[in-house]
């Protein structure tokens, strides 16, 4: 790791804004030959944009430079050519679920066969190829079928296809977020194996432990500047985590507050998707914030409670009450309302008026002797919903698909206000909303608890996190890392509980 | 409430209307410049009582299948099998009466039941195995074929008791009977797509299954229910058809099929623009029959009636989605002035 030799990659005064935003500023960046480099940093840090700069994705303001090898490298927003050896692979992998290894390798990468196809010669040619790095498997079977490690590792293999290993950058983009612990030592071993073979890798991750198990150096981002590259031997968790906070680590207990008698939500041990034995409570009048990093669990947890997603085990009580079975119309039943994360698909029709959208939980049919859904009723029922959160435009009729994300999570939480509940639920309430619209839904939040009904949110967000709820549960590994009361829960403590290795080494966590 | 400000988009969006209508009511506008074009053209055989009603009389069942055709469409959902029903069933009904000598009430029941049978299992198939609806009604489509063969066994099957070829005979005040028993459909469809809770959630599954289920409807039910429906209205009408021809043969259905989906589809583009509706349907249907029946008096050949509603079906769903598009880029240029 001479630092003579030409660098891998070497970015020099790469600066980007977005908006007025600044999201890197004058970042300097380099990766030596064979070394497996991590990059770091919390959401928002400009870890994304530097990888998306690399891509091709954006084009970074003026200034900016780039080597590969000793070659330079155009940062001009268009993906760097094939010739180049630099390789991606994100945390969706891209790979065809339905397809063998096979036929996914040959989507990138062509098949032998020009004219004909010849199914035997082709697996052939894939199983020696995935031989050579020590993968052995059934090359026909459709990769959905196979372990996620295997899928990551096929991922990997077939970005550095056609390129030399000892002139190779490739960049894991996360792409092991969704591994559990024991699954992604077998991706460390293929990275291992590169590195042996004199490749470079940037391993861009969010879990501290991963990061001190196999890179040499570590970058840091906070935002949008680097505050170091170090070597990782030497560090601790610690050091790492505090690097990415900028500020030491205190340590910390939780208060435990004293048990509450007015649970309205009680989840009890729910496991499904990515969480394992989640237990929380949410009390009347209370903003309760959950959250962690990518792959923690976090994000499919409100979909488990609300029986959106299939649960393997866990008991939900409402008010007392166990809700069975779980389904997302007993779940209303029993009073819970949730608004789904993704606006597009899942939490509102998009072609449907504001007013249908904001009825359709339970649709009002005037008092004739039977029963009439008529388009005046339903808009004057509708115009006062849009008049108390001030929907705009102030327009029943107006398709959803019009309103900015602002308004349209105005009119799902109108949608949930009108039918009433015990317990609201949210996925990152305000994502894709302007700033200048995130007060009106924090006050839509606080008019529900101030009416008695529990909130329970959850955030990618940590500031956020920090700044709306009354208590913050973070998610770690898919458990409960630990539970903040609102004195403690700032960003930073948020931040650090969410990278922390394993929810057992938390003092005070809530199990 | 402030009144001011709840008065303020109704004026809003009345500027908007002569724009809307035009397009929201073409067909009404289509409709009457391809009468005047036949009234022009051929006045002594077009405008006459005996072609209003006829078209009248012979579009009824065709609307009925169009309706049937018309409820999983509206919940997302294909059913191709409903053409075929209604051959399938006016020749269960038939069979039944002439050559098992069933009385014609008896005959009725059945026939109904069978419908909703075959509706049961085009929704197992579909709604809860999870087949593709187009998929699965093609091969029920295709069992109700055989069925007919095997019933018939390729012969015209009757004559009917005349007891049961009475419940369309006739007018009322004027209108053939066989009309009324289709309007009656249509209204009742209509009031329960268009005017109750359960249809707004059949549009709600149809719209977008995943966002209707998170609001709490149970998307399988509001399918399995489309079917059923559909495989009621199908026998129905086949219950009309075999009534009003008496004698009915062994390859009687596949016709259906094109004119009640071309009806849906282009019914699309009237009254509420990109979905599916009752009114737009049945305009939609007596348009085309309109144009079709002109052409042939006007000399046309069988072949025209096939190649009008084929093209019909090709423009209908093209201009749906060049609306459609319409439509999203409006609301986008109002939304950006705004």
């Amino acid at each position: 790791m001479a630092a003579t030799a030409t660098p891998a990659l070497r970015i020099e005064g790469l600066s980007k804004v977005f908006e007025g935003q600044r999201a890197l500023a004058e970042v300097e960046f380099e990766v030596v030959p064979g070394e497996i480099h991590a990059l770091l940093g919390q959401n928002g840090s400009g870890k994304s944009t530097l990888i998306k700069v690399l891509a091709g994705y954006h084009r970074p303001e003026a200034g900016a430079s780039a080597t590969l090898y000793g070659e330079p490298l155009a940062l001009d927003g268009t993906p760097p050519p094939a010739t180049a050896p630099i390789r991606f692979v994100h945390q969706d992998l891209g790979l065809i679920g339905g397809l063998g290894a096979v036929d996914n390798l040959a989507l990138t990468g062509g098949y032998r066969g020009h004219w004909w196809l010849g199914d035997r010669r082709e697996a052939a040619t894939t199983r020696a190829y995935l031989r050579r790095y020590g993968l052995e498997i059934d090359v026909d079977a459709p990769v959905g079928t196979l372990s996620v490690a295997t899928q990551a590792m096929l991922a990997i293999l077939r970005a550095i296809k056609d390129v030399p290993a000892d002139r190779l950058l490739l960049v894991v983009d996360e792409a092991t977020a969704a591994l559990p612990d024991e699954e992604i030592r077998i991706v460390f071993e293929l990275l291992r194996e590169l590195r042996a073979r004199g490749g470079s890798v940037v391993y861009v991750t969010h879990r501290l432990n991963e990061v001190i198990e196999i890179a040499d150096r570590v970058t840091v981002l906070r935002d949008g500047r680097k505050i170091a590259t170090r070597p990782v031997a030497g560090l601790a968790h610690d050091d790492l985590a505090e690097l990415i906070i900028g500020r030491p680590l205190e340590a910390f207990y939780s208060s435990g507050s004293a048990p509450r008698e007015d649970v309205v939500l009680e989840v009890e041990d729910i496991a499904g998707g990515r969480c394992r034995g989640v237990s929380l409570q949410v009390h009347r009048g209370e903003v309760v914030g959950v959250t962690g990093i990518v792959g923690s669990g976090y994000e499919s947890l409100l979909r488990l409670i609300f029986g959106g997603e299939e649960r393997q085990a866990g008991v939900v009580k409402v008010a007392g009450e166990v809700v069975a079975p779980a389904h997302p119309w007993t779940s209303i039943a029993a009073g819970i309302a949730f608004a789904p994360g993704d606006r597009k698909r899942l939490s509102a029709v998009q072609d449907w008026s504001i007013a249908e959208n904001i009825t359709l939980p339970r649709l009002a049919t005037g008092s004739g002797p039977l029963p009439w859904l008529g388009d005046r009723g339903e808009r004057r029922d509708a115009q006062q919903w849009i008049d108390r959160l001030a929907i705009e435009p102030r327009d029943p009729a107006a398709p959803l698909s019009s309103l900015s994300g602002g308004n349209q999570q105005r009119v799902v939480i109108a949608r949930w206000l009108r039918c009433g509940f015990k317990v609201l639920m949210l996925e990152d309430p305000t994502q894709g909303v302007d700033v200048g619209a995130k007060p009106a839904i924090y006050e839509a939040l606080a008019a529900a608890t101030a009416e008695g009904a529990g909130v329970l949110m959850s955030t990618s967000d940590v500031e956020e996190a920090a700044a709306v709820c009354d208590r913050v549960i973070v998610l770690v590994d898919g458990r409960v890392g630990a539970v903040l009361e609102a004195a403690e829960a700032t960003a930073d403590r948020i931040m650090a509980t969410a990278l922390s290795a394993k929810a057992d080494d938390l003092i005070g966590a809530d199990r | 409430m402030n009144t001011v400000t709840a008065e303020e988009p109704a004026n809003e969006s009345r500027r908007f209307i002569p724009d809307l209508q035009l397009s929201r009511f073409s067909g009404l506008y289509l409709w009457a410049g391809i009468v005047l074009i036949f009234a022009i053209w051929i006045p002594g055989s077009f405008l006459t009582g005996t072609t209003a009603k006829s078209i009248a009389s012979n579009q009824s069942i065709t609307a009925i299948a169009a309706l049937a055709a018309l409820i999983p469409l509206a919940c997302g959902c294909f059913d191709l099998s409903v053409a075929q029903l209604v051959g399938t069933s006016a020749i269960v009904a038939s069979s039944l009466m002439s050559k098992s000598g069933v009385s014609p009430e008896l005959a009725i029941a059945i026939t109904l039941l069978f419908g909703l049978g075959v509706g049961v299992v085009n929704s197992i198939v579909v709604a809860w195995v999870g087949v593709d609806s187009i998929v699965g009604t093609l091969g029920m489509s295709s069992v109700l074929l055989a069925m007919s063969g095997l019933l018939t066994k390729y012969q015209f099957v009757g004559p009917l008791p005349s007891s049961f070829k009475s419940i369309v005979a006739g007018n009322v005040l004027g209108v053939p009977t066989i009309f009324v028993y289709m309007l009656i459909v249509a209204v009742v469809v209509w009031y329960l797509l268009e005017h109750t809770p359960l249809g707004r959630r059949v549009f709600a599954t149809g719209a977008s299954e995943d966002a209707a289920r998170l609001a709490g409807v149970r998307t399988a039910r509001y399918k399995t229910g489309s079917f059923l429906v559909a495989g009621l209205l199908a026998s129905i009408a086949g219950l009309l058809l075999a009534a009003k021809i008496g004698q009915v043969g062994p390859t009687v259905g596949p016709e259906y099929l094109l004119p009640a989906f071309a009806a849906c589809f282009l019914g699309t583009t009237q009254f509420k623009p990109g979905r599916f509706n009752v009114p737009g349907t049945l305009l939609a249907l007596f348009l085309l029959a309109t144009g079709v029946t002109g052409l042939q008096l006007a000399g046309g050949e069988l072949w025209i009636t096939d190649l009008f509603n084929g093209v019909a079906l090709i423009l209908a769903v093209s201009a749906s989605i060049l609306g459609a598009r319409m439509r999203s880029r409006r609301q986008r240029r109002a939304a950006a002035s705004a």
